[in-house]
């Protein structure tokens, strides 16, 4: 994950770097609107809007009412400020009932800086359906097999005109002889009939045919209940791309089971409502997908307020991930004591839009993995004693899983 | 040239051309018995030939290949708001208490996603109770469907608010007209229990509390009474007596309901502290068999037998002695009395009748051996039994009388497990208003105007005292699945408290100056009272009004309870009917237990037919007025001659599909409350009763399968010795050149069980006492499917786990030799049980062979071995051939001849695997097997895996105790052990190398993970 993440970062950093050289038009802005952005919906967009008076004040225009040096003050530490006995900061803070503002040491100037600069500018109306687009494009599966399709009937055009046009050669070379001509259906009916008068060429095609048939059968045989690339419509169009790609939202406080149990649960509406208590509205939908969040709990937009005995109606989300009932698989084995990425079998999540299955999830990909995957006997406490036997039994340093069981049936089914 | 000669297949062909002819057309003479497997009812009405057959399976395979290439959409739904410290995945744990009247024991509830799926000892509590096969199988009572589900008023649903209105204003009603109004209930144990019953009666003056016990113990309760100034008995430990003598006591089974088994066990390692148990007892009991020595007595002799003992023991003492008349085994009872004496203050006398003379006596003879204040306390008295039969005889003259205004009864059944239950349902119609607060529509619920139903203990309130100052918590673990009330609240309401049960007992415990989150989180409170000191306790001077009887002539009917079944309160529940009597092995069935000299004499016989399976003839057992019809007889060795044995439990109607109609009832011989009559008179009848019986050899035949020596052989000599000849030898095979021990011969290549986990289990037969509490929390834990009686009979059980049992024989080697008696006839002799004999259990599961012979037949390596010594069963691998079940020399390995889950119309007993609601009990860790598979115990694997994964989250060793087998954590004496041999730390590793060590059948050389210690018996030297 953290070397993901890095990359990630640094990709981020470089886009955005290269987008303030072109952005000629924002130069006047105290900082860069685009970082603050991403600040602001990580730091302040669970209390504050641009344009809505939400836990805290809109934040929208409020260069205009303070001092750049006072917002910095403020941000980096309201307590302070307002114990030094500014006359701004104890007004805001009474007006808002003594709702306390944590301190954000944190940020850099140069970040609230940004972050001003965000709410000067606020969001670029054309940027949303810019995103969308890109993001859109990540899951790379379906656009492969579309461009495969195009090619195909491409060179399969240029082959029928490369028969007409030799077709055509043929006839006028055999005007300029005088021989008869044939059209292209007659060559290809004298064609057939040498072939089907050839019992090598018959046997051959046979065999060709056959075994062509007999690997589809295969295939297909193989690849039922195989859903790799699973990508159900969910009720609610969530976008791992946006909570934990930009975001940056930890897959375990969703997934908080994966680390503990034999399940990484489907997060409860609840457990959404932490932050969409707050986070009204998304980039992409609106109010539309969040509220069916509140629908699910009973939480009114308006009043901000959960209604009073409200039935709640629960998400009905489509399982991807569907493991036959004989396999027993641990998240917590392979999360918490096998230290997996949760990447290594569920892709890149953070990329996708919609989510899919990204592995197989066949007992053979289980096994290999667990043949190539190396134990990290060094830094558990349980290995400790079996560590040095282990070790000389395998004569290897590289201890992978199969070497202590885990290609053992019991290991999974029982 | 042609051949004219005409060939005939048989000689049929020619007597009766036309018929054979008629044959020859059809390719089997007989109709294939196609219903037996297919269970469906349309497909037994057609008529389908094999070549339709074929087509249909080919068509219906490539149907389902196809079908199966769309994979359905899965729903998944989280919570709307999740529980605060549920994570989907991981049990949670709550300390409660099951208590109904009859079992009490302090729990410890095992919950997956809110559902209670497992319940196992509390191991912190102070005193447990007996966790005993019924309140391990209890949890399935629970997701029982035909439990009531709403109140009833003349058996059609009501409302809550019209039968408390309709309740209320009989109650006014009978006040106002001075009727009586009476709460009957069984015992009640709970302090607020009673509480709110006082309540009630505290608000109409004519309300009073009848309690009475199905298998009643009034009048030694009397007995207690007399001695020490309460209606209580004290409280016995077993645990500082050397000697113990039961007279018709079954402590082991059910008796006072103390759970005596632990410090039973405790004293029964082997050393020179282990305790002698002497049993002298009618029927074959529980107890008797773990006993060091046991004697054949009919129960009108018990008197004689305590007057006996008593009269020698006052002799030493120079007390007066009293008259009694001689018993059948007066020549024993001066060694016994002797060996009582000597270990005087750590010795017990144990009474099981319900006969105040006898209890008297008992008490008599163990204050004579300065008991009082040792294994017989004076001051902690228990609560568990207080049965009142003379009040219960009262409310039913008034009844009768009309006197009655209303009854409200609750945890109770009268018309069934009464003697007088006809008498009492009669009465019923006499009372103005009746109200039962049951769980089921049962004999008495149904015949009450108004039925509450109440929850199961699983979803309920509450809290016992078990013993003076031994508090236990009862707390939901769930929330009531139907809309139920618990009779306790009932009784609040009724008496115009606004307060729920809930709140009324938290507010109890603050009053009791309890922490009410700590006595929940705990389970249990212990507080030390002050002992009442002006209470004298002597039975001596007392015995003036104690008459000893003459022993009767006729033949006798002792009544006991099975450990499966105890009174009956939980029938329905198909995994207590189908486990296995320990004793008799016969499941789903009560019987009459004979010996073979009686049955001989009176031409009734056990038979067994080609397949296997055991009937018995019937009989009607006439007492009196009272006549049992259809009582089959079971041939029981060490049954006392003169006597016979019927369980009682059985013969419900109303509790469901599991109980109904399974055996007779017996409670009506329990006139008095008495547990044995005299003088009944057996009518042989026709007809062959099928019993279902799981072990057909009842003898070892000279083999060393349950391991056996005494006590002073234990000590003065050596287990090994060079020349061989010690008493736990390995067997020593002839091979070319040496003789060679079976752990030495040796063709395998062996699997390294130094890296890592070696799993290993001990049993110790000196522990085990048969009770099959393990069986039951294997069924709970491995979704063990439940067959039925028919399949049982075909010896087609499904137990993962189960406790042989052996007789002693009266031949033996040693005897065939001395008496020079040929090998056929020593054999053949060998296979008959003696008339009183010894018995051993032991409990017998997959033994995990490291050298496993399952192993190596399986044609697609289905079961295979592991690193750590587990023999692994691989179900979605097996394809059926039954080779390795064939191979198994321990026979531990179960085939799934059916669809025992998903299939109602042929196993909707077991509601635990075919019923929506039953289901919510499966463990969802284990796989439910499909038809067609073979399986058998794994160890509990999935304990084994989460006691890892838990250690390797914390980054530590496993230590011993982290993972523990269902059995094991079931296993109140500490008989079973598990753990991995390779933890030097570890018991099971010193137990390995205990001297009383051996594996069963060494010889085969199949070096199992699972050894035995050897039983010793503490007989007189």
């Amino acid at each position: 994950m953290n070397k993901q993440r890095l990359f990630y970062r640094l990709f981020i950093g470089l886009f955005f770097a290269s987008s303030v050289v072109f952005a000629q038009d924002e130069a006047d802005l105290p900082g860069d609107p685009d970082n603050g952005k991403k600040l602001f919906n990580a730091q302040c967009g669970a209390c504050h809007k641009l344009d809505k008076k939400m836990v805290g004040p809109a934040l929208g225009g409020v260069a205009d009412k303070y001092s750049m040096d006072w917002i910095i003050a403020w941000t980096q530490n309201n307590a302070e400020l307002r114990a030094s006995g500014d006359k701004d900061a104890i007004a805001i803070f009474e007006e808002y009932n003594g709702a306390i503002m944590p301190a954000f040491p944190n940020l850099s100037e140069q970040d609230i800086k940004d972050i001003v600069a965000y709410t000067i500018r606020g969001d670029k109306k054309k940027a949303p359906s810019g995103d969308g687009e890109e993001i859109a494009a990540a899951p790379a599966a379906g656009g492969d097999d579309g461009m495969n399709m195009w090619v195909i009937l491409g060179l399969s055009i240029f082959l029928i005109v490369l028969i007409a046009i030799l077709a055509k050669v043929k006839n006028t070379l055999k005007v300029i002889k005088g021989e008869p001509t044939s059209t292209l259906l007659e060559d290809a009916s004298v064609f057939t009939k040498i072939a089907v008068r050839n019992q090598k060429v018959i046997a051959v095609a046979t065999v060709v045919v056959a075994v062509f048939l007999l690997q589809q059968v295969y295939w297909g045989l193989m690849s039922v209940g195989v859903e790799e690339g699973y990508e159900p419509e969910q009720p609610i169009a969530f976008s791992h791309a946006l909570h934990a790609g930009e975001n940056q939202i930890d897959c375990q406080y969703c997934h908080y089971g994966a680390e503990k149990g034999k399940h990484s649960n489907i997060p409860s509406a609840s457990l959404c409502m932490n932050c969409h208590t707050y986070i009204q509205e998304g980039p992409k939908y609106g109010e539309k997908e969040i509220d069916k969040i509140y629908a699910a709990v009973g939480f009114d937009r308006e009043s901000n307020q959960y209604i009073d005995g409200y039935e709640v109606k629960p998400v009905k989300w489509v399982r991807i991930h569907n493991l036959p009932d004989l396999a027993y698989f641990s998240h917590a084995q392979h999360v918490n004591a096998g230290n997996i990425e949760c990447q290594t079998c569920h892709g890149p999540v953070e990329e996708m839009e919609v989510l899919y299955q990204y592995s197989p999830l066949t007992m053979g990909w289980c096994i290999n993995c667990h043949r190539e995957s190396e134990v990290d006997v060094e830094n558990n406490g349980y290995y400790e004693e079996m560590h040095g036997k282990l070790k000389e039994k395998h004569n290897t340093d590289k201890i992978t899983v199969d070497m202590i069981g885990g290609l053992e049936c019991g290991k999974c089914h029982y | 040239m042609a051949s004219d000669k005409t060939y005939w297949k048989g000689i049929g062909e020619l007597e009766n051309p036309e018929l054979a002819q008629k044959l020859q057309a059809n390719e089997f003479p007989q109709d294939i018995p196609v219903d037996e497997f297919l269970t469906e009812q349309e497909s037994n009405s057609t008529s389908t030939t094999r070549r339709d057959f074929l087509k249909f399976l080919g068509f219906s395979t490539a149907a389902a290949t196809l079908a199966a290439c769309e994979a359905p959409v899965v729903e998944s739904i989280p919570y709307v708001v999740a529980p605060d410290k549920l994570v989907p995945g991981i049990a949670s744990y709550y300390a409660s208490t099951y208590d109904d009247g009859y079992d009490y024991a302090s729990l410890l509830v095992k919950t997956r996603e809110g559902r209670p799926i497992k319940v196992d000892v509390n191991p912190d509590a102070d005193y447990k109770g007996d966790v005993n096969a019924r309140v391990h199988a209890s949890v399935l009572n629970l997701y029982d469907a035909t439990r009531v589900q709403a109140p009833h008023k003349n058996g059609e649903e009501t409302s809550w608010s019209t039968l408390d209105k309709d309740v209320v204003k009989a109650l006014n009603n009978a006040q106002a007209s001075g009727k009586r109004i009476v709460v009957l209930t069984s015992s009640v144990n709970s302090p607020s229990a009673k509480k709110a019953i006082q309540t009630l009666t505290d608000k109409y003056e004519t309300a009073s509390h009848v309690s009475v016990d199905a298998f009643s113990y009034s009048q030694a309760l009397d007995a207690s009474e007399a001695v020490f100034g309460t209606r209580r008995f004290p409280f016995f430990d077993l645990s500082k007596a050397d000697r113990v003598v039961s007279i018709g006591a079954d402590f082991l089974g059910q008796w006072i309901g103390q759970g005596v088994s632990k410090a039973y066990a405790e004293r029964r390692k082997p050393g020179k502290d282990m305790s002698r148990h002497i049993q002298i007892e009618a029927n074959m009991s529980l107890t008797g068999s773990n006993a060091d020595v046991r004697y054949r007595v009919k129960p009108s002799e018990y008197g004689a037998v305590l007057a006996g003992i008593y009269n020698r023991v006052a002799t030493a003492a120079g007390e007066p002695t009293i008259n009694a008349p001689k018993s059948s085994i007066d020549s024993k009872l001066d060694d016994i009395a002797k060996d009582l004496i000597a270990k005087r203050g750590k010795s017990l006398v144990l009474c099981g009748t319900n006969d105040i003379n006898n209890w008297m006596l008992s008490y008599a003879i163990n204050e004579l051996l300065g008991n009082f204040g040792t294994t017989i306390s004076t001051t902690t008295f228990s609560n568990l039994r207080n049965g009142n039969d003379a009040d219960f005889t009262q409310l039913l003259a008034d009844m009768k009388g009309g006197k009655v205004g209303v009854l409200i009864m609750a945890q109770t059944n009268p018309v069934y497990n009464n003697a007088k239950g006809a008498e009492f349902a009669e009465a019923l119609s006499k009372v103005d208003c009746t109200v039962a607060c049951s769980d089921k529509q049962d004999e008495t619920a149904s015949k009450a105007t108004y039925l509450c139903p109440t929850p199961h203990a699983l979803e309920s309130w509450g809290d016992s005292e078990p013993f003076d100052g031994h508090y236990s918590f009862m707390q939901p673990t769930i929330r009531p699945l139907f809309d139920t009330r618990q009779w306790q609240h009932c009784m609040l309401h009724w008496a115009g408290e606004t307060t729920d049960y809930a709140s009324f007992v938290k507010s109890n415990w603050t009053d009791w100056n309890m922490n009410v989150d700590k006595v929940l989180h705990d389970g249990y409170h212990t507080k030390s009272i002050e002992p009442t000191s002006d209470v004298t306790a002597s039975a001596v001077d007392k015995l003036a009004s104690v008459k000893v009887g003459k022993p009767s002539q006729g033949m006798e009917v002792v009544l006991y309870e099975k450990t499966g079944i105890g009174v009956g309160n939980l029938s329905n529940n198909p995994w207590l009917q189908e486990l296995p009597d320990p004793i008799s092995r016969v499941s789903w069935d009560n019987y009459i237990t004979m010996s073979a000299v009686q049955a001989n004499d009176m031409g009734l016989r056990n038979k067994t037919r080609s397949n296997g399976a055991i009937d018995g003839n019937y009989v009607t057992v006439v007492a009196g007025d009272v006549r049992i019809e259809n009582v089959p007889v079971l041939i029981q060795p060490g049954q006392a001659n003169d006597t016979i044995g019927l369980a009682v439990g059985y013969g419900r109607d109303g509790v469901g599909l599991a109980g109904d109609g399974v055996g007779v009832n017996a409670f009506p011989l329990s006139v008095n409350g008495a547990h044995n009559v005299a003088d009944v008179k057996i009518e042989t009848q026709d007809g062959w009763h099928p019993f279902a019986c799981v072990q057909l050899h009842h003898t070892m035949m000279g083999r060393r399968i349950v391991q056996e020596v005494t006590l002073d052989t234990f000590l003065n000599e050596p287990a090994t010795t060079e020349n061989h000849r010690g008493w736990n030898e390995r067997t020593q095979f002839e091979t070319l050149g040496e003789k060679m021990t079976a752990d030495k011969a040796n063709l395998w290549t062996d699997f390294d069980h130094e890296t890592g986990h070696f799993w290993n289990m001990s049993i110790d037969l000196n522990m085990c006492t048969g009770c099959g509490a393990c069986v039951i929390a294997c069924h709970a834990e491995n979704n063990v499917p439940v067959v039925g009686k028919e399949e049982i009979r075909m010896s087609r059980d499904m137990h993962w786990l189960r406790i042989d049992r052996y007789y002693s024989s009266n031949m033996t080697k040693a005897r065939a030799e001395e008496e020079g008696v040929g090998a056929i006839k020593m054999y053949a002799e060998m296979e008959v049980p003696s008339e009183s004999p010894e018995v051993v259990f032991q409990p017998i599961m997959c033994q995990h062979c490291n050298h496993a012979p399952c192993e190596t037949v399986c044609p697609v390596a289905a079961t295979v071995h592991s690193a750590e010594g587990l023999n692994h069963m691989a179900y979605n691998r097996c394809i059926g051939t039954r080779y390795c079940a064939n191979n198994c020399p321990y026979k531990v390995r179960r085939f799934n001849w059916f669809r025992y889950s998903e299939n109602p119309e042929a196993f909707g007993v077991n509601y635990a695997l075919n019923d929506d609601l039953g289901k919510m009990v499966l463990n969802p860790d284990v796989t439910v097997r499909a038809r067609g598979v073979m399986e058998k115990c794994s160890f509990c694997i999935q304990r084994i895996q989460l006691g890892k994964l838990e250690a390797k989250k914390d980054g530590r060793k496993v230590n011993d105790g982290d993972v523990q087998t269902a059995c094991m954590q079931a296993c109140d004496t500490g008989a079973i052990q598990f753990g991995d041999v390779n933890d030097p730390e570890s018991k099971v590793a010193e137990l390995k190398k205990d001297k009383r060590m051996y594996h069963l059948l060494e010889d085969v050389g199949t070096k199992p993970s699972v050894f035995y210690q050897t039983k010793v018996r503490n007989k007189n030297a």
